[in-house]
């Protein structure tokens, strides 16, 4: 093959390729290849935090696939050019499905997704879409609304507050549903943020969570946190704590008021059949308490039975569409309105959101 | 108020890091040695000291194995930038970049995990003072750094070995033309900075954040090394300018939590902002900056 470069022996090899390309899934599955799923995190793997969640997420398709899928999980690719570099290899190596779990990634997992239409690329948090490329996101804000619920009733100084990884609309909206989850309960709770500005740097976390515990807030929302920093420092401290992802409540066994986390397995398990079965379509999928992505897990028991009836009401109301976290009337910090009466946020206002509601006190930096 | 006393009582305890890790640099540059490796040192230090303060050795046994992790480190380089006078910018990017390696290799099964810090020691009396309490309880590293920190600057300034220390930055061939042995000395001043980062890095993962996560020091290594640029090679500048930065950096985090309107990334880069400001206007002083300046900062010496 490689003796004939030549205008005719090019043309001639090229259609081969093309008809391999159109048969390729057919062919690797006829062929009994294992799927090779490919996982690259921004952050070290632990037992918890954001990375674990999404690598638990594959362990039921470790299971359910056995020799028929290779995963391989690359942990600590810092964005930019090294997890270009990664991401190109993996597909060169042979897998086909790749999951690309930072924003950062996302230029460089598109790239690859153009140049190979026969892998099939999922990126967190995203918003560009390919035929074979699809961003994903969990709706946290369905969740985070319910610890608001719960913080309201345990809070008795009436002050709640966040330490914050970055001020995108992500946490944004995390932050502000929690507000708003709280307010259900009790009107007049404030909550506080601190913006660390960094994804990792637990020290920093910590002093952001004791300059929060000197303010009075006696339950603190550790968001986006990969380590059990602030975790640790409110079991210290005795305030109630709760956080994202995955369970710390080993870290935390007197104060945890329970996890929001994310079950990534039942999307992970539907994109991976699909991409077997040739039916992957590039879409946003935005996910949340409906598609059992989202949900509380380790509630603490410290949370009065009327208000845990109330929070599981609530929870079935999101969960059938009923309830709508971000629906009018919802007054913006400043008091002016965001949401009118009426009215609800669409799913493209929420992932652009960039204010706090009423009864965030900390202003949102510009 | 309250953000005050909690910018008082957490200040020295934030600026224990950097201070640990500066005055080893400082000694190693006054010897005429820029070791670039502080970031690493730290690393490597932070995680055996965790892994032992984990395993149930206790902070004592802690403490000394990260200072003996980080001067073997230091020793590496000192091999590497003394004895076959490699370039000592590069030779420490190795270090820095070596150690931030090992403490992840090692730290790898420890991930995530916590244990306990130190208890607090209170000064009586002091301690009860309204805002300023905080100030008088610390933990027992806090104490014996600020004791370093005195005893450190009596040493470089009266003693006959801060003398040689500093002869042999300023002219090593004239220290050597004296008898002085002057590599053995320059071994042994950045074999002393290794040890105090090695310390530094076990305050900051076993009593001021007790939690092993890979990459936890995040960059105070370096900003470690700029303080003593920014110190003029002065001890008591060291100490100002790291119990300075911990201020403004407990200080932006407390102004958010009472909800000042200020910009977080402005909040977040003023300790660094600061710091330049106040530590670029006292060093402006360009006599003094003549005369504290180390001469023979980062050239090889050659027997």
């Amino acid at each position: 093959m490689t003796s004939d470069l030549n205008r005719r022996g090019f043309l001639k090899s090229t259609a081969a390729t093309g008809l391999a390309a159109a048969l390729a899934p057919a062919i690797a599955h006829a062929a009994d290849e294992p799927l090779g799923i490919v996982l690259v995190l921004p952050s070290p793997l632990g037992d918890v935090g954001w990375g674990h969640a999404l690598s638990a997420g594959l362990d039921p398709i470790k299971a359910a696939l056995g020799d028929k899928a290779k995963i391989t999980v690359l942990e600590n690719i810092p964005e930019g050019p090294d997890a270009d570099r990664i991401m190109t290899k993996a597909v060169a190596d042979g897998n086909k499905f790749l999951i690309a779990g930072s924003f950062g990634y996302q230029n460089g997992a598109l790239q690859v997704a153009k140049r190979n239409p026969d892998v099939s690329v999922l990126h967190a948090s995203g918003f560009m879409t390919a035929p074979n490329f699809s961003p994903f996101a969990a709706r946290y804000y369905q969740a985070t609304y319910l610890m608001g619920m719960a913080a309201a009733a345990v809070s008795k100084s009436g002050k709640l507050g966040s330490v914050s990884a970055f001020p995108i609309p992500e946490l944004i909206t995390s932050v502000n549903a929690f507000a708003l989850g709280a307010q259900a309960i009790n009107p007049k709770v404030e909550v506080s943020v601190v913006w660390v500005n960094s994804w990792f740097d637990p020290a920093k976390e910590q002093e952001a969570a004791k300059a929060l515990l000197a303010q009075g807030c006696d339950v603190i929302f550790s968001n986006a946190q990969d380590s059990p920093s602030v975790v640790s420092v409110c079991e210290e401290a005795g305030a109630y704590v709760w956080n994202l992802n995955s369970s710390m409540q080993k870290y935390a066994p007197k104060k945890y008021l329970g996890c929001v986390a994310t079950d990534w397995s039942p999307f992970f398990s539907q994109q991976i059949n699909d991409h077997i079965a040739g039916t992957f379509k590039g879409t946003v999928a935005f996910l949340g308490v409906a598609d059992k992505v989202v949900k509380v897990v380790d509630w603490s028991k410290d949370i009065p039975a009327d208000v845990m009836t109330k929070i599981t009401e609530a929870e079935g109301k999101i969960a059938d569409g009923s309830l709508s976290v971000f629906a009018g009337p919802i007054a913006k910090q400043d008091g002016s309105e965001g949401v009118a009466a009426g009215a609800s946020m669409d799913d493209a206002a929420i992932v652009a959101m960039d204010w706090h509601v009423k009864g965030v006190t900390t202003p949102l930096p510009k | 108020m309250s953000g005050l006393a909690f910018i008082i009582a957490g200040m020295l305890a934030a600026a224990t890091p950097f201070l640990l890790a500066a005055l080893g640099e400082l000694v190693a540059e006054r010897s005429g040695v820029l070791n670039l490796g502080i970031e690493g040192m730290m690393a490597f230090g932070a995680v055996v000291a965790f892994i032992i303060v984990h395993q149930g050795g206790g902070h004592a046994a802690g403490f000394l194995a990260a200072g003996v992790a980080g001067m073997a480190l230091a020793l590496v380089f000192a091999w590497l930038a003394l004895s076959l006078r490699a370039n000592q910018v590069a030779a420490g990017l190795a270090i820095a970049i070596l150690g931030e390696g090992l403490s992840a290799l090692f730290g790898k099964t420890y991930e995530s995990t916590t244990v306990t810090g130190l208890p607090k020691i209170a000064v009586p009396g002091l301690a009860d003072l309204p805002v300023a309490g905080g100030l008088f309880q610390q933990d027992p590293i806090v104490w014996l750094t600020l004791l370093a920190t005195l005893g450190l600057w009596y040493a470089l300034r009266f003693t006959k070995l801060g003398l040689v220390i500093r002869a042999v930055g300023e002219n090593p061939g004239a220290a050597r033309a004296i008898g002085y042995p002057v590599l053995a000395i320059r071994y042994g001043a950045v074999a002393f900075g290794g040890l105090m980062a090695g310390f530094a890095g076990a305050y900051a993962s076993t009593v001021y954040t007790p939690l092993w996560a890979e990459g936890m020091i995040a960059g105070r290594g370096w900003i470690a090394l700029a303080l003593v640029v920014f110190a003029t090679w002065m001890t008591g500048r060291v100490f100002f300018g790291a119990v300075l930065f911990g201020a403004v950096s407990l200080g932006g985090l407390a102004a958010q939590a009472s909800g000042v309107s200020l910009n977080s990334q402005f909040l977040a880069s003023l300790p660094y902002i600061v710091t330049i400001i106040v530590l670029g206007i006292i060093s402006s002083n360009k006599r003094l900056l003549k005369i504290n300046g180390v001469a023979s900062l980062g050239e090889p010496f050659g027997p």
